[in-house]
């Protein structure tokens, strides 16, 4: 699922550097990506690693903290999976968020043009000035990612942190991140974390048979869905953690 | 193929991130200064930060706290700290929910109408502190200063020091009770009957292998951070795999190699078994046998390596792995396979925490943990379990002259009840209080402490607490309008701990110290006053100065005072960065090997005693003479561990496992003389549970436990983490439903010997049959409209989010319902710990 400027194979020098860039923190982007913001070829993207997800929410609530998200909405949430029959049972967790897709349906449906992609880093932002709170968006997400923010009245949702990686930051969900299972990056540049670790990794998407080509991109997901408690004739629990209770 | 320049580059890269097996790696990991800036997301604006400490739980991770205009807005980690590395859970973040919000205690109160009608009076601080003050001169003066009862719940560092040493110290008044036995004090007690302190560092960047009993480090642990995300790291990078026993599928077992899900109560019997495991197949040969010399397996201190290995073996003979497969239900192959796996991977970290100590059997739970380390080397060494390392810091102590110190004898429970509730017995002392027999406070005053939710038995504690004929006069101290303080005769507003000084100490995950500092993000609200200054304006009225006019002041002393700190700046450099550790300093281990100098233990008053081998100081021990001391012994001499000097072990004299609270000699202690003296069994011993060993067919084990977005009971105000977690239905599993008739989200009954609840049933196959689990968090009345609905009386209309509370409104999930009702105050026999874990319940549908 990785976008072709990162499908090439590391060379061995670069598979070293992976260790190292995984070894420093993951508080402030790599200078490189700072710099860059200003650049137009800037395709920003996350990788979330499951494996390393211990579903301790720290991300949800540092982003209703960094927003002040009104309760009963969320830009980011995880879920949880329950499935199996005792002693045969697991949990696994989903972080979710907006999938700043390549091709969004919402941006599509916007009768304002407020929904829209910024064409120098690929995120999908939101002018609230001239949004008029249609829901449109709302409907069209197939990911349950926007809202109607009941505060002004605009549709809402997530937008990797905008104002903190136009500073150099990480959104702030990777940077308090427990397990250092996100990491955050441009793909288009081949020697970023994130171009590596997609490189290296098998990862897949949320719902790809909506074409909708998102860039949030997991590793080890379980995209078990309720169905599957009968198809397979097994215990299937999920929470989302969030209002709507229904996984999108 | 790897080239040998790659190669090397790779080693490098591996002692970085800790690849490298049995490598020390916190020397390595110094961090660059990255953290400190955060921006408003609506005008783009730089906000304002302080580095601070987090206090949502006893963790106290290092903290970056973001003001706008006088508000706080935003909590980080800090990443300049070794213990997290700049990373913080969801209630570290939901820190900005407690000064915000709208529920808070703004000003002093005083209660007029009956007590708990909820009808107050606005007081001044002066009409407040005089009132108090007045009290407690009357009492000290009388020369009963016990009549002052304080009770702590969150209090740690230098709010300890200065309102305990210092403040209660110089008033005299020694009836001080605290809330660790609800905690985990009995497996503190077990760590000072075994290696004299307390308090374990899992030490997971070096570690191998993980064996879990009952700890949910994932979700809860006292050093959550500093932990967790080592042991995911230590997973995901280096295959490190983990093991945990545990009743139900917490997040941590989810997260585990493999989940073995035990029946409650009986961690005890697969750790002997894993003993036995070790001793049969001598597994401990190696480290473990190396380790055996710091070890006493006999009455006897000074037995050889070959009679210690026969008690071992002799001792765990019985406690086999097909015995153990009857109490705990996990197959005697599983036991077999992990013991062997954990003592052949060395190093390996045994964790353990409630799911297997806060049961009638849990000291000795912990002390077949401290076994199963020892026996295979796995103590106070790189990737073991290690003695805890915390900043030492100097402070003013106040007046020099203070008074011996009075108490009444009610905070370890009844005489008897425990042999030696080192960590007391919180939960007893309402009902001592009731009793009388050993006397009764006259004020009582409890600080971010609720006696009434915090402990089991609700109903009583109501009852008693709401009684004038046992408390006369009851002293909250607090930021929120909690449960206890609606029954309060005196509410004193205390700030959130965004607001306030502190130092602070905890432990750190690489066994070097840290130092920190916490610092108000903005000025306290309202009227709420630190009660670290509050103690001195008090001490000022009632004649006492403590020397010192405030916390802060406290704090800046003791940053001039402290070595380390004052070298590089004192008070200055810690407001400005928060943190600090001596660069290139080494993690401490193998404390125990330390020689003692001979000068030490050949000098004045320094006397050996033969049946321990400790050198002691008979002095400092309080004796009149060298042969009253000699003639009493160490061991019998009242808290002679504090003239502890060294342990003689062959022709050395070592530090050995200091004492730290009771009178133990230096050794790894898996014979306890202390134990055997007071009627219990020296060694590791099973223990079945009374209640459990009578259960009828329908009756179930009801646990409790603790999830990752909330504190224990201080956090469900915080409206962040309560719309994440509000809710509490009753785990159980589809065959014990099925059997009763209840269908998932069934409203049940559940009934112990004390009490009935209603809650609704949670159907899951994430807990093993026969068990049902309700968590700690919820069903609150009081506290404001986040956690009950309810608003406090000095409650505000400024937040929006009051009226979005969806999970309060008709059809949603509810408030949850509080477990406490119906567990019984009972302590482990042996250390007095609550026993959270044992109670028997039977259930219904409603």
């Amino acid at each position: 699922m990785a976008s072709d400027s990162s499908k090439k194979t590391l060379s061995r020098r670069q598979f070293l550097k992976v260790g190292a860039a995984a070894a420093t923190t993951a508080a402030t982007l790599p200078a490189t990506v700072a710099s860059a913001t200003t650049k137009q070829s800037i395709h920003y993207a996350m990788v979330i690693d499951t494996r390393r997800c211990i579903g301790c929410h720290a991300c949800s609530v540092a982003c209703k903290t960094e927003f002040e998200v009104p309760l009963g909405e969320s830009r980011s949430w995880v879920e949880y999976v329950e499935k199996g029959i005792f002693p045969n049972v697991r949990r696994s967790f989903l972080p979710r968020l907006c999938n700043h897709c390549d091709e969004p349906d919402c941006v599509d449906v916007c009768p304002t043009g407020a929904t829209y992609k910024i064409a120098s880093n690929g995120i999908v932002d939101i002018t609230k000035d001239i949004c008029i709170g249609c829901g449109y968006c709302i409907q069209a997400c197939p990911y349950g990612a926007r809202f109607l923010n009941p505060e002004t009245g605009t549709a809402d949702k997530c937008n990797f942190c905008l104002h903190r990686v136009s500073e150099g930051l990480v959104p702030s969900c990777v940077n308090t991140c427990q397990g250092r299972a996100r990491i955050f990056g441009d793909i288009n540049d081949p020697d970023s974390e994130i171009s590596r670790v997609l490189a290296t990794n098998a990862v897949s998407v949320l719902r790809p048979e909506m074409g909708t080509k998102p860039n949030v991109f997991y590793i080890d997901a379980d995209h078990t869905d309720e169905r599957d408690a009968e198809r397979y004739n097994t215990y299937v629990r999920i929470d989302t953690h969030r209002r709507q209770k229904r996984r999108v | 193929m790897i080239n040998r320049r790659a190669f090397l580059k790779l080693g490098a890269i591996s002692a970085a991130t800790g690849l490298v097996t049995g490598s020390i790696l916190s020397q390595a990991r110094e961090l660059p200064h990255q953290g400190g800036r955060g921006f408003s997301p609506t005008t783009g604006q730089r906000r304002r930060s302080v580095p601070s400490t987090c206090y949502q739980c006893v963790t106290r991770c290092p903290n970056i706290i973001y003001t706008e205009n006088d508000r706080v807005v935003k909590v980080e980690g800090q990443p300049n700290s070794i213990r997290t590395e700049g990373v913080m859970c969801a209630k570290g973040q939901g820190a900005v929910n407690q000064v915000n919000d709208p529920d808070r205690v703004l000003y002093p109160m005083r209660r007029v109408g009956k007590r708990g009608e909820g009808k107050w009076k606005r007081v001044s601080w002066d009409e407040a502190l005089d009132e108090l003050a007045g009290r407690l001169k009357t009492l000290r003066d009388a020369g009963t200063p016990e009549k002052f009862m304080f009770q702590y719940g969150r209090m740690k560092a230098s709010t300890s020091k200065l309102v305990k040493s210092v403040f209660l110290g110089t008033y005299g008044t020694g009836t001080i009770g605290n809330h660790t036995s609800i905690c985990e004090g009995g497996k503190w007690t077990a760590h000072e009957l075994t290696w004299g302190g307390h308090y374990d560092n899992w030490d997971f960047d070096n570690t191998r292998y993980v064996l879990n009993f009952g700890s949910n480090v994932f979700e809860a642990h006292t050093n959550h951070i500093p932990t967790s995300p080592r042991l995911v790291r230590a997973m995901a990078e280096r295959g490190v795999k983990l093991v945990t026993f545990d009743v139900r599928l917490s997040n941590t077992a989810a997260k585990s190699d493999e989940w073995v899900p035990v029946k409650p109560g009986t961690d005890l019997a697969v750790i002997l078994a894993m003993c036995n495991v070790v001793m049969r197949e001598d597994l401990y040969e190696g480290p473990g046998e190396a380790f055996l010399k710091f070890v006493k397996v006999t009455r006897r201190h000074d037995a050889t390596l070959e009679e210690k290995i026969v008690a071992l073996k002799e001792h765990f003979a019985e406690y086999t792995p097909e015995w153990a497969e009857q109490q705990s239900g996990v197959p005697a192959v599983t036991i077999q396979r992990i013991a062997r796996e954990f003592a052949t991977t060395h190093p390996a970290c045994l964790m353990t925490y409630r799911g297997a100590v806060a049961h009638y059997n849990g000291n000795e739970a912990e002390r077949a943990a401290q076994t199963l380390a020892a026996i295979t080397g796995n103590i106070d060494n790189p990737g073991g379990r290690c003695k805890a390392v915390g900043a030492g810091w100097s402070y003013p102590h106040g007046p020099k002259n203070k008074p011996k110190s009075r108490k009444l004898k009610i905070i370890d429970g009844p005489p008897g009840l425990a042999a030696v509730p080192t960590h007391h017995m919180s939960h007893y002392v309402m009902k001592m209080i009731k009793d009388g027999s050993w006397g009764r406070p006259d004020v009582y005053m409890t600080y971010k402490y609720t006696p009434i939710y915090a402990n089991g038995e609700v109903a009583e504690n109501v009852e008693i607490l709401k009684d004038e004929s046992l408390i006369p006069f009851y002293v909250n101290i607090n930021p929120f309008y909690d449960e206890s303080a609606a029954l309060a005769d005196l509410i004193l507003p205390e700030p959130t701990f965004l607001e306030r000084w502190d130092w602070e100490d905890m432990v750190s995950p690489v066994q070097i110290p840290e130092y920190y500092i916490r610092q108000p993000a903005v000025k306290p609200l309202g009227e709420t006053r630190d009660f670290g200054d509050v103690v001195c304006d008090l001490a000022e009225r009632m004649g006492m100065p403590l020397g010192f006019k405030s916390k802060e002041e406290f704090v800046r002393l003791s940053c001039e005072m402290t070595p380390d700190v004052k070298a590089v700046g004192g008070f200055e450099y810690m407001k400005k960065n928060g943190v600090y550790h001596v660069p290139g300093s080494k993690p401490l281990y193998y404390s125990y090997t330390k020689e003692i100098p001979a000068g030490k233990y050949v000098a004045d008053g320094v006397i050996y005693d033969e049946d321990t081998g400790v050198y002691w100081n008979w002095k400092k021990a309080h004796h009149h003479s060298e042969s009253e001391a000699r003639a009493k012994g160490y061991a019998h001499t009242k808290k002679a561990f504090k003239a502890y000097v060294g342990q003689r072990i062959g022709d050395k004299v070592y530090q050995g496992f200091k004492p730290d609270a009771l009178n133990k000699s230096g050794y790894f202690e898996l014979y306890s003389n202390i134990l055997e003296e007071k009627g219990h069994k020296p060694r590791p011993t099973w223990m079945a549970i009374p209640e459990h060993e009578k259960m009828g067919p329908n009756d179930l084990y009801m646990t409790t436990y603790k999830v990752g977005v909330q504190i224990h009971s201080r956090s469900a105000n915080c409206k962040y983490l309560t719309e994440i977690y509000h809710d509490n239905p009753a785990w159980i599993n589809p065959k014990d439903a099925d059997k009763r008739g209840i269908s998932d989200g069934d409203a049940i009954r559940v009934k112990s010997p004390i009490g009935e609840v209603e809650t609704k049933a949670r159907l899951t196959e994430a807990i093993r049959p026969g068990v049902i689990a309700i968590s700690h968090h919820c069903g609150h009345w009081q506290y404001g409209r986040y956690a009950s609905g309810n608003k406090s009386p000095s409650g505000v209309d400024t937040d929006p989010d009051t009226k979005r509370i969806w999970w309060q409104e008709e059809g949603r999930d509810g408030k949850g319902v509080h477990p406490n009702w119906i567990i019984a105050n009972a302590p482990d026999p042996i250390n007095g710990q609550q026993r959270w874990m044992d109670t028997v319940v039977q259930i219904s549908k409603v």
